[in-house]
């Protein structure tokens, strides 16, 4: 007997079983806590859109890790214009950071350290800390292995010339 | 900073965020129609009206074209008609591609080269937009001085001396400061592209 499993109750699931991811995401391509937001909830409808596209052939979290990095390549406005959100009726995300001053600081260094490399380290250097494997980082990144490895060898350079600026 | 320094300082911030779940059901089901009708109601308001003063300065020049009683004045009219719908199309297609979003499911990489490209191709057209815009300006003058006051600001001397001195001293500055503005960006942008594309 088949079981139909609804899609938006799968989509469901695996948004709350993977939604450390997106704020990750969020909270290295944005600045500030209103463009925050605005990306968590662009990722999640560029998400639902696209489920359909997802073919198994990746886990669901490598997927979504990919899905979530170009709909943050595609946020970055060239023109800074204002996107049209509206906020939830009675719902808002309070993400910790924002209000635990120790984080923000920590925060604040790492966007700044991050902020210097370009976009494909950065999101390399993402994956790095997310202890993905070179495999996994290759997949989502769309570039080798062995290309992986030496991308980290050299963001690793870069950020040990950083602080001795 | 070490790499590793940012790993300890990122699984620091990851165990204080991770304590507040922060997604319900419920949530996840208004952002996915929230953000469905916010495009539908994202009507391109700043498109929309810049392209109709443009329209209604073209069909203005052309409702008035009679008035133009010289070959240079006539020639004027044309130009600035055919600038106004260029100006609207260049402004519009844009625009327009920053919107469109692409396949969200392929790698990475190829979104970043997409996106590159987009930006460059856009700052160029920024810079086109610009030049046009200068001549724009010099033709409506010339029109509206007509239409307005039965004079023909061309035959003034001063207005060849003072529009082109002044001119060429705008466009200069103002370039250098757009250049200036756009330079870094798009160093950073053909650098990463020369990353992505082998």
């Amino acid at each position: 007997m088949e079981v139909f499993v609804d899609k938006k109750e799968l989509f469901i699931t695996a948004i709350s079983n993977n939604e450390g991811l997106i704020y990750k995401i969020a909270t290295i391509y944005t600045n500030d806590v209103e463009d925050k937001h605005d990306l968590v909830q662009e990722i999640i409808y560029q998400l639902w859109k696209s489920f359909d596209s997802f073919n198994q052939k990746s886990s669901i979290s490598t997927w979504m890790y990919r899905v979530a990095m170009n709909v943050a390549i595609q946020h970055l406005k060239i023109v800074k214009r204002k996107i049209l959100t509206i906020p939830m009726d009675g719902l808002s995300l309070n993400f910790a950071e924002e209000n635990n001053t120790d984080i923000k600081e920590k925060l604040q260094i790492f966007r700044h350290h991050l902020n210097k490399l370009n976009l494909l380290d950065k999101g390399i250097v993402m994956l790095y800390l997310e202890n993905k494997s070179y495999e996994e980082i290759s997949q989502i990144i769309g570039i080798s292995e062995s290309n992986v490895g030496t991308r980290i060898a050299r963001i690793k350079e870069k950020l040990k010339k950083q602080i001795t600026k | 900073m070490e790499l590793e320094d940012l790993k300890n300082a990122w699984e620091a911030i990851n165990q204080q965020a991770n304590k507040q779940q922060k997604l319900n059901p419920k949530m996840i089901e208004q952002m996915i129609k929230i953000s469905y009708n916010s495009r539908i109601k994202k009507i391109a308001y700043p498109e929309m009206f810049g392209i109709m003063i443009c329209v209604a300065g073209a069909a203005f020049i052309l409702f008035s074209y009679n008035r133009l009683d010289t070959i240079f004045l006539k020639t004027t009219g044309i130009v600035s008609i055919l600038l106004l719908f260029t100006l609207s199309a260049i402004s519009l297609v844009s625009l327009r591609q920053l919107r469109l979003t692409g396949d969200v499911s392929k790698p990475y990489a190829d979104t970043l080269k997409k996106f590159a490209l987009k930006k460059i191709r856009f700052f160029k057209l920024q810079r086109l937009n610009f030049t046009l815009s200068y001549i724009l300006l010099v033709t409506i003058i010339i029109l509206f001085t007509k239409f307005f006051n039965e004079k023909d600001i061309t035959a003034n001397k001063y207005f060849w001396t003072f529009s082109f001195s002044f001119g060429y001293l705008f466009v200069l500055f103002y370039s250098k400061w757009v250049n200036r503005y756009y330079k870094n960006t798009m160093r950073q942008t053909e650098e990463l592209l020369k990353e992505l594309i082998p």
